[in-house]
């Protein structure tokens, strides 16, 4: 049996998981990241595998007009099965064949190992077990960890990264063989959803992160995220946009950006469009416009010509309207008369934690520094090391 | 960070504040909670309530024709614990009291579209963290209300939290007063209803307040 997660672009990097193995998907507690293991169960039970799809926190109802919703109709389908244990903790007989009390540890414990000797393919929500079953619970869940390698089944998890104790996550992070993290990408606010693959012990993969949306019917769909760069007039942003990028088009008329530019790069692991917009006035409806669905801000700003200045503070205050983050690239810096970061601070008045990174776009430095510094505020601390990222709440 | 709004006579929050609706039943607080939502509204504020013990078409039947679904946002944790086909609109998302991290989410959606055009005055009600604890132990609630106090505080909201008194040991209370800047206590003596702020560095003097369907009125 070959078991894939149905996740776009998971698969090409993992290929499938093998049997004996447990995915987890690790949650950010803000973000909707259910979906994830409905759609691996789904696609699994497309396949024609035996698939169970735990429940504690939802009514088994629900949970199948979710996967409606998702345009899965896993009802229709012998080989799929509900595990409920909540409608005995609500107080209500179950009527799946499949369900026991989770106040009753020993008793989900129980169930849940006679569902994996049955079934090929597992989802449990760890956390929500935890949640209700209390701390205590993991020893069952560690348990079925075991278990899962001895049979040669697979089960997928979902843990909702919540402030448990450092004891349980290392309990869980150790015992997943490959663990995928779903996240925010916020400021103040999360304005964006991303995953990526930060553990796999059975295949050597370089970590990447992807965007997604959720979309009903379709479920994960991966999205490349929209950053603007902007700036006043002749401020380098057509430069920046060329140098950083791996393409990248301008639409100009006589040298000046009339329309925008765009560039793709594909850097750490994401995969970034920037938009360049003209600085001339007369186009702030087009700012105004693309600063809507973005994720970030790069300002670009002429560090020899103070005077635009003020404009550059009007450009930015147009687009964080929308509460996006942004970053200052500090342009011609190789130019003798270039103001410093720190002056550049004081005289537009920018806050201390803003980054103000200096570079020179026609020669190509610094510019790296500028997306490192963005996507550190919109990812957080993501630290790459070998093949896997630190794991956070 | 440094508007203030005001809540009770000499009592005004910081924007990004937590303040914990504490008193016995059927001493006003969830009307009083009400209230003070939809008079923040009115004020031009974008508000997110979360319901535990009714469904949203009753609390929108109740705000009335006031009602704008741009501005005022609802988790319905009820009707869908009753029935499972309950479907969402764009205001109105449902969820079951226990899944948490559906809770969370939906919020942090609500946040988020107020926040891309550009509403930075929110203000957020959760009617009542005891249905939660009547569901989930308190170490968990405790976890949820961790992460979504911060985000408040991050986002500059104002937020309210209805608990019973009397229906929770004092070693909940005292875990739970842990989150918050302050505290709307209620009492009832001798059929009146009283009202007063509580915080590390105020205390007023209780306020008598009248009840009816309508609303609540100081007196």
């Amino acid at each position: 049996m070959k078991v894939v997660t149905g996740i776009p672009v998971l698969d090409d990097l993992i290929d499938e998981i093998p049997n004996g193995k447990t995915l987890t998907y690790w949650i950010n507690p803000e973000v909707e990241g259910d979906v994830f293991a409905m759609q691996t169960i789904y696609t699994n039970v497309e396949e024609g595998l035996k698939c169970a799809y735990t429940t504690i926190t939802i009514s088994p109802e629900s949970i199948l007009a979710e996967f409606e919703e998702f345009g899965w109709n896993v009802k229709d389908f012998e080989n799929f099965e509900i595990v409920d244990l909540y409608s005995e903790y609500v107080g209500y007989p179950s009527k799946y064949k499949y369900s026991a009390n989770p106040l009753k540890i020993d008793e989900v414990c129980g169930l849940l190992k006679n569902v994996l000797e049955e079934f090929d393919v597992i989802y449990i929500p760890i956390s929500s077990i935890i949640d209700v079953c209390g701390d205590e619970s993991i020893s069952c869940i560690e348990s079925i960890f075991k278990l899962v390698k001895e049979k040669g089944k697979v089960l997928i998890t979902s843990f909702v990264s919540w402030p448990y104790p450092e004891k349980i996550k290392k309990i869980v992070g150790d015992l997943s063989n490959a663990i995928v993290k779903i996240g925010g990408i916020h400021h103040r606010v999360i304005l964006g959803y991303y995953y990526g693959l930060v553990k796999v012990d059975w295949k050597n993969v370089k970590s990447k992160s992807i965007l997604f949306k959720l979309v009903r019917p379709g479920g994960v769909r991966a999205y490349i995220p929209k950053i603007l760069v902007t700036g006043p007039y002749n401020a380098g942003k057509s430069t920046f946009v060329h140098a950083v990028s791996n393409v990248a088009l301008s639409v100009d008329r006589l040298g000046t950006t009339v329309a925008l530019d765009h560039g793709h790069l594909e850097y750490k692991g994401f995969s970034i469009d920037l938009f360049g917009t003209p600085g001339q006035e007369r186009f702030d409806p087009i700012l105004r416009m693309l600063g809507k669905d973005a994720l970030g801000v790069i300002l670009v700003v002429d560090s020899t010509k103070p005077e635009t200045f003020p404009r550059a503070k009007q450009m930015l205050e147009s687009v964080t309207h929308f509460g996006l983050p942004y970053v200052v690239a500090a342009n011609k810096q190789d130019l003798s008369n270039a103001l410093s970061p720190e002056e550049i601070r004081k005289k537009m008045y920018l806050p201390e934690d803003v980054p103000i990174i200096p570079i020179s776009a026609s020669k190509g430095e610094g510019i790296f520094k500028v997306i490192d510094a963005l996507l550190d505020i919109l990812v957080g601390s993501w630290k790459e090391g070998e093949n896997e990222f630190e794991i956070s709440t | 960070m440094g508007v203030q709004e005001s809540i009770l006579p000499g009592v005004s929050l910081k924007k990004g504040s937590n303040i914990m609706i504490y008193g016995p039943t059927f001493a006003g607080k969830a009307m009083f909670t009400r209230t003070m939502f939809k008079k923040f509204v009115k004020a031009g504020y974008c508000g997110i309530y979360v319901l535990t013990r009714e469904s949203a078409e009753q609390f929108i039947d109740w705000f009335g024709e006031e009602y704008d679904s741009n501005t005022v946002k609802i988790i319905d944790c009820v009707t869908k614990s009753m029935t499972g086909d309950a479907k969402d609109t764009e205001a109105i998302k449902r969820e079951t009291v226990m899944n948490l991290t559906g809770i969370s989410a939906k919020i942090n959606k609500f946040l988020e579209e107020f926040w891309r055009k550009g509403n930075r005055n929110i203000i957020l009600v959760f009617d009542s963290l005891s249905t939660l604890l009547m569901y989930l132990n308190l170490q968990t609630v405790f976890r949820f209300l961790h992460i979504l106090t911060g985000r408040v505080k991050m986002t500059g909201a104002i937020a309210f939290y209805i608990v019973e008194e009397g229906m929770h040991d004092e070693k909940t209370i005292v875990t739970l007063k842990q989150l918050f800047n302050g505290m709307i206590e209620f009492k009832e003596e001798n059929g009146k209803k009283f009202v007063r702020f509580v915080s590390p560095f105020t205390k007023t003097d209780w306020l008598e307040i009248h009840v009816d369907e309508g609303g609540v009125i100081i007196t």
